[in-house]
């Protein structure tokens, strides 16, 4: 059987919908902060975690105690807590002799336990009548249809299958099947860390799983039927229309189906989405694979692992399970009950005795008292509940004297609010970190500078570099500011060695141009000797019998690194640096080249290639291959020369021989046209053209607001970390840079700031560098508070004599960051001089067992966009991400519109991912480092098989299980006029809608007013306050110069 | 006449089908601290008759202990409800005490190993209480993650379940190791049965508390066991160390 296109199409185009919340997993190489919830951004915050809480099973907010403790602390404002619940109320009708607005906030504030239970049975008579100390009434005794009813809710529709039916029996199937699919997964996406690969991965995910899974003994030995299945059709569509038709599931209901199927495996799936995406992604190249694939392999296991259950006389379709639960409606509630974990503890026993008699009287008996006991059970806790909230709001009196509609009015706002708790909780907590902040804020305008400051540096937005920028600001005269890590400049880095590309620039662009890491120096024997000498040990340690030998003859050698690196990780490091290979000087090609040079690159590889062809076809020695000979062979190999009498002669060989290798130059070392056009090609990507290389210093600079007064030094600061044994070392890099260090993006705009050409340009464009201001990439090590500056070779001589100084300034800031921050890693935080800070911080990013060296973004909270001035005398903690931006010199927005798109964006991500880790690390986070295993090479799992770990670890946003990173939604404040800033954020669909539906909370403070205008989401409105930290004078000059 | 007494014996240390008096009993008694005293003294009357009466143990009852103990252990596997997982495991254990009853073996040594063996399971019967206090009934699978919601309780726990399971340094440890070496020169298969017999006690304890202590914590506060409780049962806890280490080098 086939199936046709357009069913094809339809199937194709139902899983691409359903994929749609099921967030993107890039490879944990380049560690991509994203937001979980991503797919449902389009609609308002509260509506989409309620969505996202049901799809992946997780919580969206924090538990009530944890809020209270907030409260406690003065982290959560009251009053802001009081308004939101007026509003709840406003909109419920008056219960007499209850004042709804104290019971709510008594609720929040005082209990520990939800009120509201999640009852069945009950309802608000039976409430009543508990309350009142009489007996429940017989008259409402519970239905058997309403109970089908209820089964119905909670096990056909849209839910999985084999969910239902581990549900209704106590099987394991949802368990396995999610153990083959990881299986499956990790044999065919694996990327290296294999030995030895699945079969026929070119064809497709599908195709090879296929392939193998026809031959499968482990299939056959438990008796799935597989095969049966995979004959149906050869295509995955095909498979995966039969299935859903076997398991009578309707149409309609595909989509969501698929959905709940995907949210089942969300990393996996999440990365097959992502891979499938990617097209400069080169396993994805090499073996394809997609979510249909996924789904038709896992509906095809899902089948079959029914059909093998479905012999122990279980309904595994939609009508049996719906027929079972009109016939049989007793025993499958029973057995619903018990499997599915809502048993009553007090009849575990007696239900699971019964079920397993499948005596139908007895299943009769046991059923009655459990419904009647359960009723009673849910009646009594609810009245429990209910009397202990009326006693903490002081009004036991009142509840007693409600009527049943009453109560049961009383009843749903209780449950309304409850359901609604997690934003008033939210709303309280941001208030609070928006009055924080908006003390903080100072409109004073900027002294003006007698001269210019010694050093201005260029730090990454990352809210690690608040840190570093304050305290460097207070060590000397320095002039700091913030912009995107990527310095505005998106690329494509080809590193020295390697040949691959990596993007250095937030993942929503697409880098056009690329750089090339070069080197001067000749490569080193050394470093070719130990890295063979590597690639042995490996090989070694990977096959199958060397092991045994490997371990008994140089075991020791391993277990000498393992002691040097767990009792003393930092001179044990120091020491083994020795011998590891050092990168040599090296040098970025940026220019774009022209067609001569790039026509002379290639000649240039194509000679190098000959001379290696030579050496390996005819064993030639390097001192006999003459220029002629290799001119003779590539006019040959490039169909130039046909006659090839004279090239046997130089190469002393017969003609056949030359014939073979000139073929062989063509075909294996591919000397030939078409290949030297793609090269040409290639090289067309490299570089940037000075007018492109112009205007994206330009834009750097403008964007911070740094046009004039340039200093002699102008550090342009990338960030990235360094930590041992840690797969998640990227997501401490610079998310701006694609999760990469951000050295190579410093290094770029600083080549190309220092260019006389691109200086004269900027110039042309009213930018003004001097001669003597010299751009000096930097690294910010984020995990040693180090600064390292970098091609220190092109500094000009005159520069040199400040350089100790210079160097003198970072040390101190280095030392005196580590000494702030080091505390807040310690188990027991306490007060440590700047030096032993500094010295633990050093050993942190070198100890394998450290598994938190630093608390990366962990506690990210602000996204400020405006002059330093505004919170330069503010400590911010590390919890701002900080763009300078200056709205006087941006009249059309442009700049600003920038800002908003690509970093706020990468902020918001950020946050959310922090967010969400938060509040539910196991279900949106990655759970503990400590379980974690590489798969793949490009995720983690949790123990031996898992779902791809997603979110960030416990570690990065816990800290004792409670959380350290206190989640709430990014507060983005822009220092603009407010119909500049509004405009700028109209401008920009994406980022409106992510104002709009609360998933970032906006500020506005206006210089020109001084006053800060607050957006709330939520609520859809704006609210103004007066800038508490102002005066006539700065509105006066604000004023003349806008 | 002796195979009468070996028969009350058996109800006592129990065999099977008479070991069903034994569960029967200790189900139907809902009170934990009588349960305890049941746990405690049930075996001790066993000994104290087999010893009084100086029964001689044929080797069929050997193998009928072996068998009891066997089955129970195996039964023990499928469990949820913890009440009965105590009883069943009872009854393997105390099927084991027939093997050490070879005559050389003194009978206060014996009784002392039927204690030793008796007082996890009494603990755990005082645990059960502690979880249907809280939760409505003592029960895997049901509520789990009672090593993040209660930490002391859960902690106890294990180690409780780790003493009942013959792990080393528990007293347990000593009475299987004695039954092995007593066994395996008369025996191969009776000590490698032994040996089953235990592994399967393992796998029945991890199973327990795999559907207790691990998982997700629930949402619902509950109070955990006092810090005094806690005292008290990891005195006992202790003591059952030292005496298992002391009575290691013995064997």
């Amino acid at each position: 059987m086939s199936l046709a296109l357009g069913e094809k199409l339809k199937i194709r185009s139902m899983i691409y919908v359903a994929a749609e919340p099921v967030p993107f997993f890039w490879p944990m190489r380049s560690f991509i902060h994203h937001n979980p919830l991503h797919g449902l951004e389009h609609l308002p915050f509260a509506e989409a975690v309620e969505k996202g809480s049901k799809i992946f099973h997780a919580d969206s907010f924090l538990h009530r105690r944890i809020y209270q403790d907030y409260l406690a602390k003065g982290k959560i404002d009251q009053k802001k807590l009081e308004l939101v619940i007026a509003d709840f109320v406003k909109a419920r009708p008056d219960i007499p002799g209850i004042n709804l607005e104290h019971w709510l906030l008594t609720l929040i504030t005082k209990t520990e336990n939800p009120v509201m239970l999640a009852n069945t049975l009950t309802d608000a008579n039976d409430v009543q009548a508990v309350l009142s100390g009489v007996a429940l009434s017989s008259s409402a005794n519970i239905s058997e249809e309403f109970l089908v009813e209820q089964l119905r809710e909670q096990l056909l529709g849209d839910r999985p299958v084999y969910e239902s039916v581990d549900a209704l029996y106590g099987t394991e199937i949802s368990a396995d099947l999610d153990e083959l699919m990881v299986k499956s997964c990790l044999d065919f996406f694996d990327e290296g860390q294999s030995v030895w690969s699945m079969p026929e991965r070119k064809r497709g995910f599908f195709a090879a799983w296929r392939h193998v899974a026809r031959r499968n003994v482990r299939f056959f030995l438990r008796r799935l039927h597989i095969k049966e299945i995979l004959d149906v059709d050869d295509s995955p569509e095909g498979v995966i229309s039969h299935v859903m038709q076997a398991l009578e599931i309707p149409e309609q209901c595909w989509t969501s189906y698929f959905t709940r199927e995907l949210a089942r495996l969300h990393g996996w799936a999440g990365f097959i989405r992502w891979r499938s995406s990617a097209k400069h992604y080169h396993w994805s190249n090499e073996y394809p694979g997609d979510l249909v694939d996924f789904i038709a392999i896992r509906m095809t296991l899902a089948l079959a692992l029914l059909q093998e259950q479905g012999k122990h006389r279980i309904a595994y379709t939609n009508s049996t399970i719906n027929s079972a639960m009109e016939t049989r409606v007793q025993e499958i509630y029973l057995s619903h009950e018990m499997h599915s974990g809502q048993v009553l503890p007090v009849m575990a026993h007696k239900v699971e005795m019964a079920l397993s008699t499948q005596a139908e009287k007895k299943i009769a008996q046991v059923f009655d008292e459990y419904i009647q006991v359960k009723r009673q059970h849910e009646a009594t806790r609810q009245a429990e509940r209910l009397r202990q909230l009326a006693q903490q709001a002081g009004n036991k009196d009142a509840l007693m004297t409600l009527s049943g509609e009453d109560l049961s009015m009383l009843l749903e706002s209780l449950r309304e609010f409850e359901k609604q708790e997690g934003m008033c909780w939210l709303r309280g907590m941001e208030e609070c970190a928006i009055t924080r902040l908006t003390d903080d804020i100072k409109l004073a305008p900027p002294i003006k500078r007698e001269k210019r400051p010694f050093v201005q540096s260029l730090f990454c937005i990352d809210v690690r570099s608040e840190r570093i920028r304050r305290v460097l600001e207070s060590v000397g005269d320095y002039q700091t500011f913030g912009i995107a890590g990527f310095f505005g400049v998106p690329l494509s880095f080809m590193e020295l060695g390697k040949g691959s590309e990596s993007h250095l620039c937030p993942v929503i662009l697409t880098p056009k141009n690329l750089v090339l890491e070069v080197t001067p120096s000749a490569p080193s024997n050394d470093a070719a000797a130990l890295s063979t000498l590597e690639k042995a040990l490996h090989d070694l340690k990977e096959s199958i019998l060397t092991p045994f030998v490997t371990v008994e003859a140089i075991g020791l050698l391993f277990g000498l690194d393992m002691i040097g690196k767990t009792l003393a990780p930092k001179a044990y490091n120091t020491w083994r640096k020795r011998f590891d290979h050092t990168k040599p000087p090296t040098l970025l090609l940026l220019d774009k080249l022209t067609l001569e040079q790039a026509d002379s690159v290639v000649r240039t590889v194509q000679r190098t290639v000959i001379i290696k062809a030579l050496e390996q076809e005819l064993d030639f020695k390097p001192e006999n291959i003459t220029d002629s000979i290799i001119r003779r062979l590539r006019e040959c190999a490039l169909g130039n020369c046909e006659d090839l009498t004279e090239l046997t002669q130089l190469l002393g060989t017969d003609t056949t021989r030359t014939k073979t290798l000139v073929e062989r130059l063509r075909d294996v070392y591919q000397i030939n046209n078409s290949f030297a056009d793609s090269q040409l090609e290639q090289l067309g990507r490299i570089g940037f053209t000075f007018d492109e290389q112009t205007n994206f210093v330009a834009q750097a600079l403008s964007s911070i607001g740094l046009t004039d007064g340039f200093s002699r030094f102008i550090l342009v600061v990338g960030h990235g970390s360094t930590s041992d044994n840690n797969p998640y070392e990227s997501a401490l890099d610079c998310g701006a840079c694609g999760g990469s260090h951000g050295i190579v993006s410093a290094r770029v705009i600083a080549q190309m700031g220092n260019k006389s050409e691109v200086r004269r340009r900027l110039h042309k464009q009213g930018i003004d560098i001097p001669d003597d201001a010299c751009f000096v990439p930097a690294q910010h090590n984020t995990t040693t508070d180090e600064i390292e500056l970098f091609d220190l070779d092109q500094i000009p001589p005159s520069h040199l004599f400040y350089l100790g100084r210079l160097r003198k300034g970072l040390t101190s800031a280095s030392h005196l960051c580590a000494q702030e921050r080091l505390p807040t890693l310690q188990q027991q935080p306490v007060p440590m001089d700047a030096i032993e800070a500094y010295r633990k911080a050093q050993r942190n990013s070198v100890d394998w067992s450290q598994v938190r060296p630093e608390w990366g973004l962990s506690r990210n909270a602000y996204f400020i966009v405006g002059r330093r001035e505004l919170t330069q005398d503010a400590n911010l903690d590390g919890r701002a991400f900080l763009h300078s931006y200056d709205y006087r010199i941006d009249p059309k927005r442009r700049l600003l519109e920038n800002i908003i798109t690509g970093p706020l964006v990468v902020g918001q991500w950020i946050n959310m991912e922090h967010y969400f880790s938060a509040v539910d690390n196991e279900g949106f986070g990655s759970g503990s480092k400590a379980y974690h295993n590489v798969a793949g090479r490009f995720g983690v799992m949790t123990g031996n098989l898992s779902d791809l770990r997603t979110g960030l670890p416990s570690q990065t946003v816990l800290d004792k299980g409670l959380p350290y990173h206190e989640p709430i939604r990014l507060i983005t404040l822009i220092e603009a006029p407010l119909t500049h800033a509004k405009r700028a954020i109209d401008a920009v669909v994406s980022v409106k809608h992510l104002v709009r539906n609360g998933w970032v909370r906006l500020m506005v403070v206006d210089p020109e007013t001084a006053e800060i205008h607050i957006y709330d989401g939520d609520d859809d409105e704006w609210r103004s306050q007066p800038c508490s930290t102002v005066n006539e004078q700065t509105l006066l000059e604000e004023s003349s110069a806008s | 006449m002796t195979e009468g007494l070996l028969l009350l014996v058996g109800l006592f240390l129990p065999l099977f089908p008479l070991s069903m008096v034994f569960n029967e009993v200790f189900q139907r008694i809902r009170i934990a601290n009588l349960r305890v005293v049941l746990l405690l003294i049930w075996p001790q009357i066993g000994l104290v008759i087999a010893h009084t009466a100086s029964v001689e143990i044929p080797d069929w009852v050997i193998f009928w202990a072996l068998g009891s103990a066997l089955l129970y252990a195996f039964r023990a596997l499928a469990l949820r409800e913890v009440g009965v997982w105590t009883s069943f495991i009872a009854t393997s254990t105390w099927a084991i005490l027939w093997l050490l009853m070879d005559g050389q073996t003194d009978f206060s040594k014996v009784a002392l190993y039927a204690l030793a063996l008796s007082v996890p399971l009494a603990l755990l019967v005082l645990l059960s209480g502690e979880l249907e206090k809280r939760f409505g009934a003592a029960y895997t699978g049901l509520y789990g993650g009672l090593a993040l919601s209660l930490p002391r309780l859960s902690g106890v726990l294990v180690f409780v379940v780790l003493a009942i399971v013959a792990t080393p340094f528990f007293p347990g440890f000593s009475v299987m190791m004695a039954a092995i070496i007593g066994l395996s020169p008369h025996s191969f298969f009776a000590a490698v049965t032994v040996a089953v017999i235990w592994l399967l006690w393992s796998w029945a304890g991890a199973r327990l508390l795999q559907g207790i202590i691990v998982g997700p914590a629930q949402d619902e506060v509950k109070t955990d066991l006092s810090l005094n409780g806690t005292w008290v049962y990891s005195v006992i806890l202790i003591l059952l160390v030292i005496s298992g280490t002391y009575s290691i080098g013995n064997l």
